[in-house]
C-alpha cells in the first residue's frame, strides 16, 4: 500500500487560553470534564488515523462532537494544540506560511458547512476566486468557472450574487469553488445538508461519478448515515472529540467497538451495509442450488429481491467467478426484517 | 538572508520617499508668494485685496490667508504670513508688541488714519440718559440698556471675543452695572444696532473709527477715564487701585502695517510698494462702506476703490 | 418591605433624589460667590487663593469644598501648552540640508517633521486645485519661481467648467446610469451658475485630499485594531474622546503645530473624519464570519489577499457607511477648517455670516451639501460596480466613456474659445463664471427674512421673553445653585443605579476632572443648555419619529430630510435663528434643538421599524388598536435603540451649544473661542475640549450601560 495521504498522530485541539499548558505531558484520551472546569473546551481528543490515496473517509457524529474542528485541524485552519499531522509525508504543522499557502492553492479544497461564499462576488467570481488567487488570468479562470458552474448545475445563474440564491444553490457554488483548482485532497463539511432529498441523491451520484474518475482523497462530514453508507470507504464515528471507531461500514455496524457506536448504528438497516459475504454459508451441498449467482461483495439490499425470488440457496462467487459459498433466502429474510436488535 | 534584503529594500524605499518629500518641501517653502493676512471685518478684507492687486501690478504673486486677528502676529514672526496691514492699537497692540519684541517682524509704517475703539451709542440715547458721553452717566441709567436675560443689568454689545477689548475687566474695575454680550461678528453688531435705531431703543455697542457706521448714524463714543499706558500694566494706577483696565482705550490710536522681516530680501518690489503706501481715515471708511452698505463683494469693492483712487496708488507703485 | 422588594429601583431613585435635594438646600451659597470667575486670570484680587505646581501659579477663589472644588487642575492647560512649545521648538534639534541657502541648518525634530507633513499636504491640495482651476504652484514645486517667470506658458490653465460638468456627467453615467449622471450635471451647473465655481473647486480639492487620507487612515487603524486586541483597547478611549470633543478645541494645537492654511484645515478635517471610519471598519470586520475567512484561506490567500480580497470586501457594507461618514464629516468641517486658513466655500460661508448676508451664506451652504451628496453617491456607486464577463465588446464600446470624455473636452475647449470672443467685458462665462457674476438668490432670501421679521416680530418677542424669563433663567440659576457634592451624588448615584459601582466610578471620574478644572461654573452652563436642548429635541424627535414610522413613505421622506439636514454645515443653523431671536440664549437653544432633533428622530424611526413584523402580526391578531400597538409593543422593544439616539442627541446638542458661542453664550464654548485667538491657547483649548467631551462621555456611559442591560433583558442583539 502506498504511503497515506493524510496521517494524524494523537491530534488534540483544545480551545481556551491555557490549552497548551494543560495538555503538557498527557497521553491518550484526556478528560473533557476536568478541562471544562479549567475553562477549556476539548474539540478534538487524541485523534490518530490515516487516509490513503483515493480513499473516502466519512466522519460522523452528533452535533458538537468535533467533526468540523477535526477537518480544520487537518487543513490547518486552526493549529492543532498537540499531535502530528502529515500530508503526503510532510509535517503540516512545521510548514512555513508560504508553503502552507502553496499547499492550499494546489492540493486542497474545502466545502464549508455554512457555504462561506464571498457576498460581494457573483457565482462565477466566487468559483473563479481560488484560481484568481493563484494568479491565473481572468479570462481563463472565468472560463473554468463557467465549466464548474455547469458541472454543479448552476447554468443561467452565473451572474447572481450569493444573497440571490437558495441555500442549496449556494452550497453548489461552494462545491464548485472547492473543485475549481482540482485539488487532490478534498474536505467536505456537510456539503449536501442544505439540499432537498432529490437533488441530494443526484449530487451524491454525481459525486460518486466524479470520485470514480478523479480518485481524490476525501474527508467527508455528514449527519446522514445513508449518505455515509453510499459514499464511504471507511467511517469514523466521533463523540466529544474522540474517534470512537474508525472502520469499514460493515465492521462498524457488525462489530461496534463501543456502546456508543452500537447505539449510534442501531437503527441502521443491515441490508444497506452488509455484503452477501457476511450472510454466506460455506458450500456444503453444491447440487441443490439455484442457477442464480451473486457476487460476494454485493450489498445485500441490492440483491435481496433476486435472492428472495429463489427457493433454493444461491451460490456466491468471488471476482473470478469462482464459487466461494452459498446464501439461503431465509437468512436474507432474517437480515432484512428481523434480528435488527441482536448482533449477528 | 532573504528577509534582511527585503527589509533593507523597504528601508531604502521609505528613505527615498522621505527624500522626495523633503525635496518638494524645500521647493514649496520657497517664499515666492506674498501671503497677505485677512480677517473678519470688511475694511481689512478690502484693504488686503487692494494691496494684493497693487502687488500684482508690481509683478509680485499674492495669496490671501484667513487668520485669526490675534494669533496672526506670531504667525507673521514665524514666517507663515508676510503682511498684516491693519494693526489697530487698541485691539491688537498687546499681541503685536509681544510678537514684535520676540523678533521676526519689521514694522513698516503707521497709517495716517487715527483710530479709536470703544463703547458707542446712537445720538438719540442722550435724550433718555442725560450726561452722556460721560461713563458715570451711562452707568446711572444702566437699567434702560437692560434686556430680558441680563438680570436688570445694562447690556453692552461687544465684538467677537477674539477682538479682545477687556470690557468685562473694565466693567469690573469701574464697578459698572453692566454685562458684556460678545457677538460673533461685526455684522451681527450692525444688525443689533439697525434694529435698535429702527425702534429708537437705547443701545450701546462696540464700534470703532474709522468705520462706515459714523456716516450712517449719528452717535458718540462713551468717555471713560483717560487712557494711560500704566493703566493696563499697573493696578494701583487709576480710580480703582486694585485693578487694571480702569480707563478708556487710547483715543488717538495708531493703525500700523508690518511685515515678516525676510520680506525685504524676498520681495524687493513689494517692499518698495508698501514703504510708500498709506491709508487714511476716509480710505478705511470707504472700504468698509462699499461692502457693508453698498453690498458689494470684497473683490468688487477693492476694484471700486482702486478705480476711485488712481492718483493715490499711482504714486505708490512708481 | 414588600414594596421595596417589588420596586427596588424606584426606591433607589427616590433615595437618591432625597439626598440630592437635601444637599442642594442644605448647603448655602457662600457669601461673595460670583459666577464669573474668569477675571481671576488677570486681576490680583486679595481674596484670591493660589498655589504653585510645576512652576505654574494658579489663582482662584476658594470656597467651601462642598460648594465648589478648588481648581487643582488649573496648571494643566498651561503645562500642556508649555510642553507643546518645548517639543516643537527645543526638543531634539537635528541638522538638515537647506537647498535654498545651500547650507546645513538646525531645526527641532518635531518641527521638521510637521513642516514636511504640512508641505506634502499642501502640495497635494494645490496639485488637485490647480488641475481644476489653474495655477502655478505645482509647476513651481518642480522648477522654480524664476523659471516660471521666464516661461509663463507653463502655468496650468484650469479646466473650463463645461468640461468638468461633462466629465461629472459621464462619470455619473458610467458609475450608476442616468440618474446619477443627471444629478452630477445639475450639481455642477448649479455651482457654476450661482458663481460658486472657484470656491467650490477649492473646497473640492481640499476634500479630495482629506477624504482619501481619512479613509485610508481609518481603514488601516481599523484593521490594526481588528488584528490586535491591545491596539483596540488603546484606540477605543482615544476615539471616544475625539468623537465627543468640540472641533474648535483642537484647532489651536493644530495651528501651533502645523501653521495655518489649507493643509492645516485638511489635517483638522482628517483628525475629525477618521474616528468614525475606524469604528465602522472594525465593526464590519468583526461581523465577517470565521467561515468566510477560512474559505479565503483554503483558497490559498496570503495575508494580503485575505485582507483585500476577502475581509474588506465582505465587510464592505459597514466600510461604505464609513466612507459616507468620512465624506460628510469632511464637508461638515469645511467651515470650521476655514478658521485656520482653509479656502473655499467654508470661508465664503463664514465671511457671509460675518456680514450677516444670509442669502449668500445659504447659497454657499447649499453648494457644500450638493458636493457632499454627489461625492457620497459616486463613491457608493463606484464601490458597488460590477463587471460583466460575458460582454463581447468592440473597441468603441469598451472605451466609449473615454471617447465621450475626449469629445467633451474638445467641445468644451471650443466653447471656451468661442466664449473668449463673444464675451467682451473680460469674463468668459463659458470658461468660468466669476464669483460675483453668477445668479444670486440673495435678495429673495433677504426679503423672506425681512418678511418673517416684520410679520412675526411681536409674537416672537413675546415668546422669547417668556422663554428667557420663565424657563431659561430659572433653569440656569438652578444648575448654578447646585453644590458640587450634590452634583457628584446625583451623577454617581445615577451611575450606581444604572450600572453598578463601575459605572459610578467612571462617570464620577469624568465629573471630577471637570470639577477640578478652572471651568466648573462654565461647564454647568453648558450642561444646562445641553440638558434643555436634549429634553426638547428628545420629545420632538420621538414624537416626529413615531408618527413618521407609521408607514413606509413617511419613513422614507423623514429619513431623507434627516440626511439632508445632517449634511448642512452646522453653522448654517445659526443664521436663521439669529435673525429671528437675536443674540440670546434662545437662539442658541433653538439651533440646538433643531440640530439635535435629527438623531432623535432617526433613531426613533429605526428603532420602531426594526421591531420584528411577526410581532406586529401577532399583535394585530390579538386585536389591539394601532395606539396600543405603538405604546405596548413597539415602544418597549424599540426603547433601547431610541435611547442610543438620545445618546447621539446629547453629542449633537453639546456640539451646537459650543458653536453657540458665536452668538455669545457664556459657557465653555466662549472660552474655547477665546483660546482660538490666543497663541498660547493650545493647552486651554484642549483641556476645555476635554471638559466638553467628558460631559458627553459621562452621559454616553450611562445611556449605553442602561440600553445594553435593557437589550439583554429583551433578548435583542447588541448593536
Ligand atoms: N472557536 C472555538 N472556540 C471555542 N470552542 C469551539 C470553537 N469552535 C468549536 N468549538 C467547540 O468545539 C466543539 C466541536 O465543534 P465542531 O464545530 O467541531 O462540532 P461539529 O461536530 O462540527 O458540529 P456540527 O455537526 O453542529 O457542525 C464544540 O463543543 C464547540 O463548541
Ligand atoms: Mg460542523
Amino acid at each position: 500500500m502506498s504511503a497515506p495521504v493524510i496521517k494524524c498522530e494523537s491530534v488534540y485541539k483544545v480551545f481556551g487560553i491555557n490549552a497548551k499548558k494543560m495538555l503538557q505531558g498527557v497521553s491518550g484520551n484526556v478528560d473533557a470534564k476536568s478541562f471544562q472546569d479549567a475553562g477549556c473546551i476539548v474539540g478534538v481528543n487524541n485523534a490518530s488515523f490515516e487516509v490513503s490515496k483515493g480513499e473516502m473517509l466519512v466522519v460522523m457524529g452528533l452535533s458538537g462532537s468535533g467533526k468540523s474542528t477535526l477537518l480544520r485541524c487537518i487543513s490547518r485552519l486552526t493549529d492543532a494544540t498537540a499531535g502530528k499531522i502529515y500530508i503526503e509525508g510532510q509535517d503540516l504543522l512545521a510548514l512555513k506560511n508560504k508553503e502552507l499557502i502553496e499547499l492550499r492553492r494546489n492540493k486542497m479544497g474545502m466545502v464549508f458547512q455554512s457555504f462561506a461564499l464571498l457576498p460581494h462576488k457573483t457565482v462565477l467570481e466566487n468559483i473563479a476566486f481560488p484560481l484568481q488567487i493563484k494568479g491565473i488570468k481572468t479570462e481563463d479562470s472565468i472560463s473554468k468557472a463557467v465549466e464548474m458552474a455547469k458541472l454543479v448545475g448552476l447554468e443561467g445563474r452565473e451572474n447572481y450574487f450569493p444573497r440571490e440564491l437558495s441555500g442549496g444553490q449556494q452550497q453548489r457554488v461552494g462545491i464548485a469553488r472547492s473543485l475549481a483548482v482540482e485539488p487532490d485532497i478534498w474536505f467536505l463539511d456537510e456539503p449536501f445538508s442544505a439540499l432537498d432529498p432529490l437533488i441530494r441523491k443526484e449530487m451524491q451520484d454525481e459525486f460518486l461519478r466524479l470520485q470514480g474518475a478523479l480518485k481524490k482523497t476525501i474527508m467527508f462530514v455528514t449527519h446522514d448515515f445513508d449518505e455515509a453508507l453510499r459514499l464511504a470507504d471507511r467511517i469514523a464515528i466521533m463523540k466529544d472529540g474522540i474517534i470512537e471507531q474508525l472502520d469499514t461500514p460493515a465492521n462498524i455496524v457488525l462489530s461496534p467497538a463501543t456502546e456508543y457506536v452500537r447505539k449510534f448504528t442501531q437503527e441502521v438497516p443491515r441490508e444497506k451495509v452488509l455484503k452477501i459475504e457476511s450472510v454466506m454459508d460455506p458450500t456444503s451441498d453444491t447440487k441443490n442450488l439455484s442457477d442464480l449467482k451473486v457476487s460476494k461483495d454485493a450489498i445485500i439490499e441490492t440483491v435481496a429481491e433476486k435472492i428472495l425470488g429463489q427457493e433454493k440457496p444461491v451460490s456466491v462467487v468471488d471476482s473470478n467467478n469462482k464459487v466461494v459459498g452459498i446464501v439461503k433466502p431465509s437468512k436474507v429474510i432474517h437480515t432484512v426484517f428481523g434480528g435488527r436488535k441482536e448482533n449477528l | 538572508m532573504k528577509n534582511t534584503i527585503n527589509y533593507t529594500a523597504k528601508l531604502i524605499s521609505v528613505f527615498l520617499l522621505i527624500l522626495t518629500i523633503f525635496f518638494v518641501e524645500a521647493k514649496a517653502d520657497k517664499s515666492g508668494v506674498i501671503k497677505i493676512a485677512i480677517h473678519n471685518w470688511s475694511s481689512q478684507l478690502v484693504g488686503a485685496t487692494v494691496i494684493g492687486e497693487l502687488m500684482k501690478k508690481v509683478d509680485e504673486k499674492v495669496e490671501y490667508v484667513l487668520m485669526d486677528s490675534q494669533t496672526v502676529y506670531q504667525s507673521m514672526a514665524d514666517g507663515d504670513i508676510d503682511i498684516v496691514h491693519e494693526i489697530w492699537e487698541t485691539q491688537f497692540g498687546e499681541s503685536y508688541n509681544k510678537a514684535l519684541s520676540g523678533g521676526g517682524i519689521e514694522e513698516i509704517l503707521t497709517h495716517d488714519a487715527v483710530t479709536r475703539m470703544g463703547w458707542w451709542y446712537p445720538e438719540y440715547v442722550e435724550k433718555e440718559c442725560p450726561g452722556l458721553p460721560e461713563w458715570k452717566a451711562l452707568n446711572k441709567c444702566s437699567s434702560i440698556f437692560a434686556r430680558t436675560d441680563s438680570n436688570g443689568k445694562g447690556v453692552y454689545i461687544g465684538g467677537p471675543v477674539e477682538w479682545s477689548q477687556h470690557d468685562a475687566e473694565r466693567i469690573k474695575a469701574l464697578g459698572m452695572n453692566f454685562v458684556v454680550k460678545s457677538l460673533s461678528s461685526a455684522g451681527s453688531i450692525w444688525k443689533e444696532l439697525d434694529q435698535a435705531v429702527k425702534n429708537e431703543k437705547p443701545i450701546v455697542v462696540f464700534n470703532w473709527s474709522p468705520n462706515f457706521i459714523g456716516a450712517k448714524y449719528k452717535g458718540k463714543f462713551v468717555d471713560f477715564p483717560k487712557h494711560d499706558p500704566k493703566c493696563i500694566s499697573d493696578a494701583s494706577w487709576g480710580i480703582n487701585p486694585k485693578k487694571l483696565y480702569d480707563c478708556d482705550n487710547p483715543i488717538n490710536g495708531y493703525l500700523k502695517l508690518a511685515v515678516n522681516d525676510d520680506f525685504k530680501k524676498n520681495h524687493p518690489k513689494g517692499y518698495k510698494l508698501i514703504k510708500h503706501m498709506n491709508f487714511s481715515n476716509s480710505d478705511i471708511d470707504k472700504m468698509a462702506n462699499y461692502v457693508d452698505t453698498g453690498g458689494l463683494a470684497i473683490p468688487e469693492a477693492a476694484e471700486e476703490w482702486l478705480k476711485d483712487h488712481k492718483d493715490k496708488w499711482f504714486i505708490w507703485i512708481k | 418591605m414588600e414594596i421595596i422588594k417589588k420596586y427596588p429601583n424606584s426606591f433607589q431613585w427616590l433615595f437618591l433624589l432625597i439626598v440630592f435635594f437635601g444637599l442642594c438646600f442644605g448647603i448655602d451659597v457662600p457669601e461673595g460667590y460670583k459666577y464669573i470667575r474668569s477675571i481671576a486670570e488677570y486681576s490680583k484680587d486679595p481674596n484670591l487663593s493660589s498655589y504653585n505646581l510645576f512652576g505654574i501659579e494658579v489663582r482662584y477663589y476658594a470656597y467651601d469644598t462642598l460648594w465648589r472644588l478648588p481648581p487643582l487642575l488649573g496648571w494643566l492647560p498651561i503645562w500642556v501648552n508649555d510642553s507643546l512649545f518645548f517639543l516643537l521648538n527645543d526638543w531634539m534639534p537635528i541638522e538638515f540640508w537647506n537647498a535654498d541657502i545651500k547650507e546645513f541648518q538646525t531645526r527641532p525634530l518635531i518641527l521638521q517633521i510637521t513642516r514636511v507633513i504640512s508641505a506634502t499636504m499642501l502640495f497635494l491640495i494645490e496639485f488637485i486645485r490647480e488641475i481644476l482651476i489653474g495655477g502655478i504652484k505645482t509647476v513651481v514645486a518642480f522648477t522654480s519661481w524664476d523659471w516660471i517667470d521666464a516661461n509663463p506658458w507653463a502655468e496650468l490653465p484650469g479646466i473650463p467648467w463645461t468640461i468638468v460638468t461633462a466629465g461629472a456627467f459621464i462619470l455619473g453615467y458610467k458609475l450608476n446610469g442616468k440618474g446619477l449622471a443627471i444629478f452630477s450635471a445639475i450639481t455642477m451647473i448649479y455651482i457654476s451658475v450661482f458663481g460658486q465655481w472657484k470656491p467650490s473647486m477649492e473646497t473640492l480639492s481640499f476634500v479630495l485630499v482629506a477624504a482619501p487620507i481619512s479613509f485610508l487612515l481609518g481603514l488601516v487603524l481599523g484593521i490594526w485594531a481588528y488584528r490586535s486586541k491591545r491596539v483596540e483597547g488603546a484606540l477605543n478611549p482615544i476615539l471616544n474622546v475625539m468623537q465627543t470633543m468640540p472641533h474648535y478645541s483642537y484647532l489651536v494645537p493644530i495651528m501651533v503645530i502645523f501653521g495655518v492654511g489649507d493643509h492645516a484645515g485638511a489635517i483638522a478635517t482628517i483628525i475629525f473624519a477618521t474616528p468614525p471610519m475606524v469604528r465602522l471598519t472594525l465593526l464590519g470586520l468583526r461581523k465577517v464570519s470565521p467561515d468566510v475567512v477560512h474559505a479565503g484561506k483554503m483558497s490559498g490567500c496570503n495575508d494580503f489577499q485575505l485582507l483585500f480580497k476577502v475581509l474588506i470586501p465582505t465587510a464592505r457594507t459597514d466600510i461604505l457607511i464609513g466612507v459616507n461618514q468620512v465624506i460628510m464629516q469632511c464637508l461638515a468641517m469645511a467651515v470650521i477648517a476655514s478658521f485656520i486658513g482653509a479656502k473655499g466655500l467654508g470661508w465664503n460661508l463664514l465671511l457671509a455670516l460675518n456680514q450677516l448676508r444670509i442669502g449668500l451664506a445659504l447659497e454657499a451652504g447649499i453648494c457644500i451639501t450638493l458636493i457632499a451628496v454627489l461625492l457620497d453617491k459616486m463613491s457608493l456607486a463606484w464601490a458597488h460596480k460590477q463587471t460583466d464577463y460575458f460582454a463581447n465588446l468592440s473597441f468603441f464600446e469598451r472605451h466609449r466613456y473615454g471617447i465621450f470624455f475626449v469629445g467633451a473636452v474638445v467641445v468644451g475647449l471650443i466653447f471656451a474659445s468661442v466664449g473668449s470672443f463673444y464675451f467682451k467685458e473680460g469674463f468668459n462665462y463659458l470658461y468660468e463664471v466669476p464669483h460675483n457674476k453668477g445668479i444670486s438668490g440673495e435678495p429673495f432670501w433677504n426679503a423672506g427674512v425681512d418678511w418673517i421679521w416684520d410679520t412675526f416680530f411681536q409674537t416672537l418677542k413675546i415668546f422669547n421673553t417668556w422663554l428667557i424669563q420663565d424657563v431659561l433663567q430659572p433653569m440656569r440659576a438652578a444648575f448654578l445653585r447646585m453644590p458640587v457634592v450634590a452634583t457628584f451624588v446625583l451623577v454617581m448615584g445615577t451611575g450606581y443605579i444604572v450600572g453598578g459601582i463601575r459605572s459610578a466610578l467612571v462617570v464620577g471620574g469624568f465629573t471630577l476632572f471637570i470639577a477640578l478644572s478652572p471651568w466648573w461654573d462654565r461647564a454647568l452652563v453648558t450642561a444646562y443648555m445641553a440638558t434643555f436642548g436634549v429634553i426638547a429635541s428628545g420629545i420632538i424627535g420621538i414624537i416626529v419619529g413615531s408618527l413618521a414610522a407609521q408607514n413606509k413613505t413617511s419613513t422614507k421622506i423623514v429619513l431623507g430630510i434627516c440626511d439632508t439636514l445632517q449634511t448642512f454645515p452646522s453653522f448654517v443653523y445659526l443664521i436663521p435663528v439669529m435673525m429671528l431671536f437675536g443674540v440670546t440664549d434662545t437662539s442658541v437653544l433653538i439651533a440646538v434643538i433643531v440640530y439635535a432633533t435629527i438623531p432623535a428622530t432617526r433613531y426613533t424611526i429605526e428603532g420602531l421599524r426594526s421591531v420584528p413584523p411577526a410581532l406586529h402580526d401577532a399583535a394585530s391578531m390579538s386585536g389591539v388598536t394601532p395606539m396600543q400597538r405603538l405604546l405596548k409593543i413597539q415602544f418597549p422593544l424599540a426603547f433601547p435603540h431610541i435611547m442610543l439616539g438620545i445618546n447621539q442627541t446629547v453629542v449633537f446638542a453639546l456640539f451646537m451649544v459650543i458653536i453657540g458661542a458665536f452668538i455669545g453664550t457664556e459657557d465653555l464654548g466662549q472660552y474655547i473661542l477665546k483660546a482660538l485667538s490666543d497663541v498660547k491657547g493650545g493647552g486651554k483649548g484642549l483641556i476645555l475640549g476635554l471638559c466638553v467631551a467628558f460631559i458627553g462621555l459621562a452621559v454616553d456611559n450611562l445611556i449605553r450601560t442602561w440600553a445594553n442591560k435593557r437589550k439583554k433583558l429583551l433578548g435583542l442583539e447588541d448593536y
